[in-house]
């Protein structure tokens, strides 16, 4: 248990840029990654005012740069919204590592920095850049150094790469969504990019807490896949315990077993795609009788609360497909709103299935909580912005910067932050350099 | 050494918090679980190990609350606000669950705890955040995944009337609880600099709504909505199937091939192994098509993924994944979660840890986080606590209360 004690504490630095009272603004990260797992992770980062500064060369932009949507869909290097909400707060310069002036600069970056994130396959940074773990700590001795890949480090598949759907499948949790008598419905999005990221955000966050108090730095070797085992619930320790293997269930309850808890269809249509017809669908759950009560009462259908195959939870999961079509009955005459707000005046959970056009143009609560922050970009223009879900009270987290176009902080990181000459500066780009 | 040796931290979650703590925890931080006298409703929540159910069985209730201590608190008592006063006095961090404004209607909210200790960070999760006009709504798992988009882009594009699927393993929770404790390490290192703690208002659907990709930049910058695929990417225009099954029933997450020259001619080497590939190589537009296209998916790129299909339904699953990362295609195998426990990479990363019940006599296995660090390990140093199991330890050794103390707050059915 700990006991109270003074631990030895690192002189304040002073803010490197004038943001305001930002939580993180004396750690300054080198951000190597790309794509999204790592961009997410340094995303987080940057928004509580860490900075972050982004890695790019002319001939190895992120890839995410390349991927859509486009402003008004004219693809550019600048021009990527995908990659202008992933990288928003961050600083970005150009460096070519391929350039032996330019691993120097790296280097040298590295020597003032207290973090290096990186998402390569895991031979990259030790074999090829020589810029493993030992050899950060030479430039660097507390340097927190967070390696993102796919299997880790170690063990046998080190060398295998993964992208946010490789992970989720490998992990298992691709296989636990979907209905149970069809193929996995799996995810529609890298789900493990951003929980590789998020869970990456955590790790260095704990590594500095570690660092504050020792003036330890360390290395952190983490899995995606692993990310992923990691939230499957229950489904390891029910295998491990009851040797029990899992089975999709799909909107039905899986732990705690209630009913009714399905998704029901409402009145109305969405346009999604360009130009396909989606239908419109809430989600009710009951986890006791009090909200199954106040359910029949919504639905205008008070006896079914004591009806004999309703009696119970156990007997309502026996009758859980009579159940759900009395309840979709309902649902079908009103818009999914409607259904939600009228469960949940009632203590009801139940939540309508919004997708991103519900979310900005109608969700009360996003909008009353500014969700949605905008910010001007200096060439594709002001847009909105994914806001910060964990409002701290004195030092919020913000979005204050677009995204960088490419080598935008060039001159500053360059100039200001490591000291260079207007000349040598013009001397490293006619050399490809930077 | 832990990293977080020096963090104490109380725990008042429910299910959908608890996640937190136990990431604190097998950190080294002393993570106090206050439980009602009765036990915690999370200790109701299935599945149970050998399907009995009981308050220390509840295996939801031990993969949440690894490395934790146990304490009983009636908090809705006099008597029980006291102590968790004390107990708040001395902690670094609180982490809380309850509806908003519950803890300050007992006197326990941020305004007062931080009266008594300015250094404590105190975070809420809760549903929809501490204001707005869903503050009330109730939240659940499904909730969370519906309101926050994860449902819309979730599902079939190939199975006639199928709902959105909410994908199972509490993923609503889960991206709560990183998100809340992004919030509270955030504000821990503030702290560690000034000596100043804040509250922390996280919200599980705030936190989803983040978490759906490019979903809402479509949204933002082309005013479109991507719709549902099976086992793939939501996409705005169709792309082709990539979640393909193998000879053995099993299906390959083939999510891409890289589009470079190199990654073509071993394709197509690949595939004349397999009888496939004549289609692709009489055609070159083919190949131009599928080097080139960046957006979409024009006819030529589904009749490569068509031959790709064909050549995986004619393999065992492990040989097409193997072969596939060999040549450099980040491909897996759709596994149920409990087939990693067998995976050797995995094994030889000590990914699995066995984690003793003496109660049981024998250990179990439990995954570890997926960080490995150098310096500070990740260890589960015990399994969850039973009810109140650390009252005296917590009571009397850390926080000085007298052992007679301890005794009249029992028998009161204070603690």
């Amino acid at each position: 248990m700990p006991k109270r004690e003074a631990g030895a504490r690192r002189p304040l630095p002073q803010a490197k840029e004038p943001m305001g009272p930002d939580a993180l603004r004396d750690v300054r990260i080198v951000d190597l990654s790309w794509i999204v797992a790592g961009p997410t992770c340094t995303r987080v980062l940057a928004d509580f005012g860490a900075q972050v500064i982004k890695v790019e060369y002319e001939g190895a932009p992120d890839y995410i740069r390349g991927s859509p949507p486009f402003v008004e869909d004219q693809p550019g290097v600048n021009r990527s919204g995908f990659f202008n909400n992933l990288n928003r707060n961050k600083l970005g310069i150009t460096l070519n590592v391929r350039h032996p002036r330019g691993m120097e600069l790296l280097r040298e970056l590295i020597a003032i920095s207290d973090v290096v994130v990186e998402n390569f396959s895991s031979r990259v940074m030790e074999e090829r850049w020589g810029l493993g773990y030992e050899e950060q700590r030479k430039l660097r001795p507390d340097i927190i150094y967070c390696a993102l890949s796919g299997f880790g480090h170690s063990g046998r598949h080190r060398d295998y790469t993964t992208w946010g759907p490789t992970a989720q499948a490998h992990s298992g949790v691709t296989f636990m969504s979907g209905l149970p008598d069809h193929e996995p419905a799996g995810w529609g999005f890298s789900y493990m990019d951003h929980t590789a990221g998020y869970q990456a955000a955590i790790a260095i966050l704990m590594a500095l807490h570690h660092r504050q108090r020792t003036g330890q730095g360390q290395w952190i070797d983490l899995s995606q896949v692993e990310g992923g085992v990691a939230i499957t619930g229950t489904a390891i320790l029910d295998y491990a315990v009851n040797g029990r293997p899992y089975r999709r269930v799909g909107d039905r309850a899986d732990h705690p077993q209630v009913a009714p808890h399905n998704a029901y269809r409402c009145l109305g249509q969405v346009i999604v795609g360009e130009g396909q017809h989606d239908g419109r669908w809430c989600v009710i759950a009951c986890f006791n009788e009090e909200q199954w009560c106040a359910l029949c009462r919504v639905i205008g259908e008070p006896h079914l609360a004591t009806d004999p195959r309703f009696a119970t939870n156990a007997d309502r999961l026996r009758h859980q497909d009579e159940l759900d079509v009395l309840i979709e009955g309902w649902t079908r005459t009103l818009p999914p709103r409607e259904v939600m707000e009228r469960c949940q005046q009632a203590g009801v959970p139940s939540g309508m299935v919004q997708n991103a056009r519900d979310k900005v143009g109608d969700d009360p609560q996003l909008r009353a909580r500014g969700f949605f922050p905008e910010v001007d970009h200096p060439e594709i223009g002001r847009f909105k912005y994914e806001g910060v879900p964990a409002k701290l009270s004195v030092t919020p987290g913000k979005v204050l910067r677009s995204s960088p176009v490419l080598g935008q902080h060039n001159e500053y990181i360059y100039r200001e932050v490591l000291g260079f000459g207007a000349e040598e500066l013009e001397q490293m780009m006619v050399e490809g350099v930077i | 050494m832990s990293a977080l040796e020096d963090l104490a931290v109380l725990d008042l979650t429910d299910e959908k918090g608890q996640l937190m703590g136990k990431l604190l925890a097998d950190m080294g931080a002393y993570v106090v679980k206050v439980e009602p006298p009765g036990g915690d409703p999370a200790r109701r929540t299935g599945p149970f190990a050998g399907d009995g159910e009981g308050r220390e069985r509840s295996l939801y209730w031990w993969q949440f609350n690894t490395s934790k201590r146990s304490v009983t608190l009636d908090i809705t008592r006099q008597e029980g606000q006291k102590l968790l006063q004390r107990l708040a006095n001395r902690a670094d961090i609180l982490l809380e669950s309850f509806q908003p404004g519950y803890l300050d209607s007992l006197g326990l909210g941020y305004e007062a705890l931080s009266a008594l200790n300015p250094r404590l960070v105190y975070t809420s999760l809760t549903g929809f955040g501490q204001t707005g006009p869903y503050r009330d709504f109730l939240t659940s798992d499904v909730v969370a995944l519906a309101m926050g988009g994860t449902m819309a882009s979730c599902g079939y594009d190939d199975v006639t009337d199928a709902p959105p699927i909410a994908p199972r393993g509490y993923h609503g929770y889960s991206i709560g609880c990183h998100w809340g404790l992004i919030g509270t390490l955030v504000a821990l290192h503030h702290r560690d600099q000034t000596g100043r703690g804040q509250r922390v208002d996280a919200s599980v659907h705030e936190a989803v709504s983040c978490t759906t990709e490019a979903a809402m930049p479509w949204y933002f910058y082309q005013r479109k909505v991507p719709m549902r695929q099976t086992g793939r990417h939501h996409a705005v225009r169709p792309t082709p199937k990539n979640q393909l099954p193998a000879a053995d029933g099993k299906f390959i997450m083939a999510w891409a091939v890289p589009r470079t020259p190199r990654h073509w001619e071993s394709l197509i080497g690949w595939l004349a192994q397999h009888g496939e590939e004549r289609e692709l190589v009489e055609n070159p537009h083919i190949r131009e098509v599928f080097l080139s296209a960046e957006r979409g998916a024009p006819e030529e790129v589904h009749r490569v993924w068509a031959a790709i299909a064909r050549m995986i339904a004619k393999l065992p699953s492990d040989e097409v994944f193997h072969e596939a990362q060999k040549r450099g295609y980040p491909w897996g195998i759709v596994r149920p979660p409990e087939e990693v426990l067998a995976d050797p990479h995995f094994q030889e990363r000590g990914f699995f840890v066995p984690v003793e019940h003496p109660e049981d006599g024998r250990a179990y296995l439990y995954p570890r986080a997926p960080y490995v660090f150098s310096q500070t390990p990740w260890r589960i140093r015990r399994r969850a606590p039973h009810v109140g199991e650390d009252n005296r330890e917590v009571y009397i050794e850390w926080l000085g209360l007298a052992p007679e103390e301890l005794e009249a707050l029992r028998s009161q059915g204070v603690v």
